[in-house]
């Protein structure tokens, strides 16, 4: 249910076959780049890292299509933002002039690149990981086990609290709750509030009965874990951990020079 | 609280718990997104961390706002951005602090649901802040400072000071009456 929920799309492509803990750290790396990143023309060649990564991918637009409808509308909203707060607060001399300013039009459209690059990489991580991989990824990459259970548990849990509130909304309704609907947004919004209480502290209860019932099956016993699934680096996934690290030493320098 | 280990098995499921609530309620509130609030989405669910944080330590707080976060962005949308979700684990983290503010009899008492509100405002500003200006730093969508108090931390920093000022003790009230008439541990 986690792996429908969560937006994994199937595929052969590379970045499908790559190795979850490869992928992990080069994303950690290419958002550390882009954090040292401060001229356009060290965000430009990240950019076009995270476009040859996303369009490795081969990532069905049909699929896709809502995630672009969101990244978007961000951007226009963005960029005009930019555009207009640096026009109007941030500059001198006559309107028109301002408003064809190049450095104006440079400043408003860095950070919607930086932001660009950011959805490429952890969009194509979500795409292109199954939601299963990340606990033994991340247990094999030297967390806890106890830390990276929880990812496993969460996940396992979402799918759970969906059905909860609807059937929590059902009980509510027979017993007389109208929850207002309709086209008014805040109307519908105002009708899961009641919702929340409920499910949380239900929720919550059961805390104690899971924990139990892990122990008594031996949970937490063993310091040492092993994992079902053994993760193994193949050739195109340690030139993924090269690419990232050299990635991670370059734009340090970067940023010290 | 005292006796609970962050890493015990409770503690553990905790956080799964709250990650997984605080998940399942964004990705219905994300889609109800309010028009002209692209940018921010108005969501009562930011009591959930902080309720989390309150009443079973700072860091199953933090983790249930981090993770539920990253994970309702990846089901929403897709991706995530790491400083919002640093931001929503601080809304679950500061309002773990209670015990240092007042005494463990009193958490689950009135003095302690004012408590509890006023962290849950303290965490909004702090918590939206710290995203919203890091933002701004890092040159992440936005490049001045004006649209990072506009745009972004003041409509997300207000909204999730009421909810949370509201709801919090609210859930904690609800959670501890229930647990005591179910003779649980709280």
């Amino acid at each position: 249910m986690s792996t429908r929920l969560i937006r994994y799309i199937e595929g052969e492509s590379l970045v499908h076959r790559l190795d979850p803990r490869a992928k992990l750290t080069f994303i950690f790396f290419m958002v550390f780049s882009l954090t040292l990143a401060s001229q356009i023309l060290s965000i430009i060649p990240l950019l076009a890292i995270s476009l040859v990564f996303y369009s490795s991918a081969k990532l069905p637009w049909s699929k896709t299509k809502a995630t672009w409808k969101f990244i978007l509308v961000i951007i226009v909203i963005l960029s005009l933002l930019n555009y207009l707060t640096i026009v109007l607060l941030y500059s001198e001399g006559p309107i028109l002039e301002r408003l064809a300013s190049p450095n104006a039009v440079r400043k408003a459209l860095m950070p919607v690149l930086k932001l660009l690059s950011l959805a490429l990489v952890t969009a194509t991580l979500v795409f292109t990981t199954p939601p299963n991989l990340y606990a033994p990824a991340l247990g094999q990459m030297g967390f806890p086990y106890r830390a990276a259970y929880v990812i496993q548990l969460a996940l396992r849990y979402v799918p759970e609290f969906m059905a909860e509130m609807g059937r929590t909304l059902e009980a509510q309704m027979a017993r007389g709750f109208r929850p207002r609907g309709g086209r008014n947004p805040l109307a519908r919004i105002l009708s899961v509030v009641p919702l929340v209480v409920p499910v949380t502290v239900s929720a919550t209860l059961s805390i104690y009965d899971i924990a139990d019932s892990m122990e008594l099956r031996g949970f937490g016993e063993e310091r040492c874990h092993t994992w079902y699934r053994e993760l193994k680096l193949s050739k195109w996934d340690k030139l993924l951990l090269v690419l990232s690290y050299s990635l991670g030493a370059i734009y340090i320098l970067l940023f010290m020079i | 609280m005292g006796e609970r280990r962050t890493l015990s098995t409770t503690g553990i499921v905790a956080m799964a718990i709250g990650t997984a609530l605080y998940a399942a309620f964004n990705v219905f509130f994300n889609i109800l997104q309010l028009p002209g609030t692209q940018l921010v989405a108005l969501r009562p669910s930011v009591a959930i961390p902080m309720f989390f944080g309150y009443t079973f330590g700072p860091v199953v707080g933090f983790v249930s706002g981090f993770l539920g976060n990253v994970i309702s962005d990846a089901i929403s949308w897709g991706g995530f951005w790491w400083n919002w979700d640093v931001g929503n684990g601080l809304l679950g983290l500061i309002p773990g602090l209670a015990p240092y503010f007042i005494s463990k009899e009193d958490v689950f008492r009135r003095r302690g649901y004012l408590v509890c509100a006023v962290l849950a405002i303290v965490a909004s500003i702090v918590g939206m802040g710290f995203a919203a200006y890091t933002d701004y730093l890092f040159g992440y969508g936005i490049s001045t400072i004006e649209e990072a108090t506009y745009a972004l931390f003041l409509p997300a920093a207000v909204t999730d000071a009421i909810n949370g000022a509201i709801i919090t003790p609210i859930l904690v009230a609800a959670y501890a009456s229930a647990a005591r008439g179910r003779a649980r541990r709280i």
